[in-house]
């Protein structure tokens, strides 16, 4: 099946006329990244155009230093991460201007710590995972104030012991993968309740053996990886049923054209084909790649670049 | 990242025919131009400097039907902040109450886009003559449509703020909610974040003067309050004793405050030249006290110089009740007992409710931890059974609980043995309280492991742990009165921890003069080829 998976990214990429392609053109710099991480953890990176990408990215970087989705797009965080982390899979960081990229990310810190997205300043804990990510990947954390940012994050905590977008949010998995993720960059993850933020993201688990983002919502895959990543960086990923999940996760396949959905029977696509592999890897699979829990990308680039975030044990 | 891709969600996979393939490839084509015109023209404009309302419109035609198109949002309002350098009030306020009117029909297609939420508070902030109610009834409409969209929930809570509504407003209002729809993780999360606001938790006459705590989650709720909060949750899980949102929400008023920041235990040995002082929280150490090591993820510190200041802390073993207690509540013991009372007459209607279940045991452990140990064991003998999904979350809990006991059961004169053979403990913690330990014996359990945080047990001479799934050693590192150590029947495999190692080269290290290491080192690690001492 993994190469069908592999064949099936390969095509993705390539049918850049198709209609549902052009739609998705305002999050690209991000397909790509999941293309291309999912690739990596099946070793199948080679089969990409590594040229074309590393051109396209360094065509994507702005004036203010941020990464654009696409050409002619604006920047934003969420796109400078994910170019960020294509270059690192790469191992050509110089393709940017790496001290603009900084001055980016650090320009978009508030008075309270938090960051916004971009200059129009919508304010969410993503992108405060987003900042000192790409900053932890370029070894530049020292640029913002961590202990603003850190403060920030820690008020968005629950009474669930889960984290929301913003202060007072309800709690959600995607954000609390990107709380935890952040506290584990910046060395807080004592700050986290583990024993009741563990049970709230275990109990996610449903009969199905799928996870759910929240409370009362459908299982899919790609919360089952929020869920079971937070889970890995608390130290607490033995509290669901693996089997159960890895079952759910490999009935989301599609069998004829390669890819996973978000559940069984629907239609696939490259997140969810990402989201998929990669919890296979945190369940120990070991026909792909190890991933890490907090960044999503194979362990042997963030070796190489010298970078090992915290996990609970 | 994750965007907003609620377009990936949901989408069944249908079978077609090669002729349905066939048109709709072509539908698809035509659609694709247009689409590429109208981006190409948008992009013409923007790049020309035209802020017109031809531009405006272009932008609306493609936002309309691809919402997440953010930076078409960013061009609108370039094009808006334009306008209101050459329009009037009224002018202005004309074209902000149309751009609202859009997004509410974009909103009524795609009511999770992030970029028209945050486009929507942008606008509302702008309007001259702002009109919150109707916002808010916007927000009544979009949660009536569907209570749990987080995205129109923390819309309502921007409003709520710019307009001052007050806080009983808002309570209200998941009064409402809560009324017509128990299930709703939603309305009880804002509870917990609207109660401590409203009914603050009387200060207590100890911590006066601290600062408050940073986090918003440790702020209590007054004990009056608890008491009808109380009645609304069990009439809640009453009335569904399968639906979480109350469970969830039921321990959390039943819990209090953060563990405190203490010293759980000072231990100063002269002939060592040693001092360790335990914290029962993480501690961020002054830079004035020497310290040369710091044991990470282990809430304790380690000082190898002595200094001052210890001279007047004792350990207590009185401490220990206040500390175990602290995850369920202060309040009053009839309170909690009356409490149990509900949740045992709910269990006997309902044997086998997990929520229920869990619910009584964390009661009990509030009311009288010893007392109530042998039912405890029983309900989470019934839990593994009813949820074995969770089995490994009830067996650490358990763990822990079954650990406290056993701490609370210590006579002060044997403070320096503690012995928990055979409890199927699977993972150890507490050990903050353990720093004078010299002798323990964890024998016939299933600890896979002996944590990082092992370290604490700086006294500790004699560990028993025969009879584990113990896989490595990793926790027995910095003991350094450590003399013996049992561990028969174990998992011990260094070849499971390494299973590819090859060359291993130990030149120049003391343990390279030891007799027979060469011949140990090759039973131990038999993957080993080339060798080098
Ligand atoms: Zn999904």
């Amino acid at each position: 099946m993994l190469d069908k998976h592999a064949d099936y990214i390969a095509v993705y990429g390539s049918k850049k006329d198709d209609y549902e392609y052009t739609l998705s053109e305002y999050l690209r710099m991000s397909g790509i990244y999941w293309g291309l991480t999912v690739m990596d953890l099946m070793g199948q990176l080679h089969r990409m155009n590594r040229n074309e990408i590393v051109e396209f990215i360094k065509s994507c970087q702005h004036e203010s230093g941020g990464i654009s989705a696409s050409i002619g797009h604006d920047p934003h965080l969420l796109y400078t991460l994910s170019a960020v982390q294509i270059l690192c899979l790469y191992d050509c960081m110089d393709a940017l201007d790496v001290d603009r990229v900084v001055e980016y990310v650090k320009g978009l810190q508030q008075e309270d710590g938090s960051f916004a997205g971009d200059k129009w300043g919508e304010i969410d804990t993503r992108f405060s995972f987003c900042a000192v990510a790409t900053l932890a990947l370029l070894g530049k954390m020292d640029a913002i104030n961590v202990d603003k940012a850190i403060e920030f994050v820690l008020s968005c905590m629950n009474f669930d012991g889960g984290f929301g977008c913003r202060p007072g949010s309800e709690s959600h998995a995607g954000q609390i993968y990107c709380c935890t993720g952040f506290l584990s960059l910046t060395g807080q993850l004592h700050q986290v309740n583990a024993d009741l933020l563990g049970w709230w993201l275990c109990e996610r688990q449903l009969p199905s053996g799928g996870l759910n983002g929240r409370p009362e919502k459908l299982p899919d895959v790609c919360y089952s990886w929020w869920v079971l990543a937070s889970l890995k960086i608390i130290g607490k990923i033995h509290w669901i049923d693996k089997g159960k999940l890895r079952a759910f996760i490999l009935a989301c396949q599609d069998e004829e054209t390669g890819g996973f959905a978000d559940r069984p029977g629907d239609m696939v696509d490259p997140f969810h084909t990402l989201f998929g592999v990669a919890g296979l890897s945190l369940l120990g699979d070991e026909q792909v790649k190890a991933v890490n829990p907090v960044l999503c990308m194979p362990e042997d680039v963030l070796q190489r670049r010298g970078l090992q975030p915290d996990v609970l044990s | 990242m994750h965007n907003s891709f609620t377009k990936l969600h949901g989408r069944v996979k249908v079978k077609t025919t090669a002729q349905q393939e066939e048109e709709k490839k072509k539908e698809r084509e035509k659609k694709l131009k247009i689409y590429v015109a109208a981006r190409d023209a948008c992009f013409a404009k923007r790049k020309e400097g035209i802020k017109d309302e031809e531009a405006l419109e272009l932008t609306q035609q493609l936002l309309s039907s691809n919402p997440d198109f953010a930076t078409l949002w960013n061009q609108r309002r370039e094009i808006l902040m334009h306008l209101e350098t050459i329009k009037d009030e009224d002018e202005m306020q004309k074209i902000y109450e149309s751009e609202l009117h859009f997004l509410e029909s974009c909103l009524k297609v795609n009511p999770k886009s992030y970029g028209s939420w945050f486009h929507r508070g942008w606008v509302s902030a702008r309007l001259p003559r702002p009109n919150w109610v109707r916002e808010l009834s916007l927000c009544d409409r979009c949660l009536s449509l569907d209570d749990r969209n987080f995205h129109c929930w923390d819309y309502r809570r921007m409003v709520v703020k710019m307009s001052g509504v007050p806080v009983e407003k808002e309570l209200e209002f998941t009064d409402r909610l809560i009324g017509s729809n128990f299930s709703n993780y939603s309305s009880w999360h804002y509870r917990s974040t609207l109660l401590p606001l409203l009914h603050p938790e009387s200060p207590d006459p100890k911590s006066s003067g601290d600062p408050p705590s940073s986090q918003a989650h440790s702020h209590r709720v007054c004990e009056e309050q608890l008491l009808k909060e109380y009645e609304l949750v069990q009439n809640a899980f009453f009335t569904d004793p399968n639906d979480q949102s109350a469970w969830f929400y039921y321990r959390w008023l039943l819990g209090r405050a953060d563990r405190e920041e203490m010293i759980s235990c000072v231990y100063v040995s002269r002939d060592e030249e040693r001092v360790v002082v335990g914290f029962s929280r993480p501690v961020n150490v002054n830079v004035f006290i020497l310290f040369v090591e710091v044991i990470l993820e282990c809430l304790a510190v380690v000082l190898l110089f002595s200094i001052v200041l210890l001279g007047t802390i004792q350990w207590s073993t009185n401490v220990n009740v206040l500390v175990f207690r602290s995850e369920l509540s202060v309040e009053k013991t009839s309170v909690l007992q009356s409490e149990l009372q509900s949740c045992n007459q709910l269990q006997e209607l309902e044997p086998l409710n997990k929520w229920c279940l869990l619910t009584i045991i964390l009661l009990m452990r509030a009311l009288d931890p010893l007392r109530y140990e042998k039912e405890t064991l029983a309900h989470f003998e019934t839990l593994k059974e009813v949820d074995p999904m969770r089995s490994a979350y009830y067996s650490d809990l358990c763990s822990k609980f079954m650990i406290e006991n056993t701490i609370l059961k210590m006579e002060y004169a044997e403070v320096r043995v503690f012995s928990i053979s055979d409890k199927n403990l699977t993972t150890l913690c507490h050990l903050d309280q353990l720093v004078l330990v010299t002798h323990i014996n964890l024998s016939s359990n299933q600890l896979h492991r002996l944590p990082l945080q092992f370290a604490m047990l700086q006294c500790l001479e004699v560990l028993e742990a025969d009879s584990n799934l113990i896989e490595n050693l990793e926790g027995l590192y910095h003991l350094p009165n450590l003399e013996e150590v049992l561990l028969r029947n174990n998992n011990l495999q260094p070849l499971a921890s390494c299973p590819k190692l090859k060359h291993l080269d130990l030149r120049g290290n003391p343990v390279t003069l030891s007799d027979g290491i060469e011949a140990e080192i090759k039973a131990l690690l038999p993957s080993v080829t080339k060798l080098l001492l």
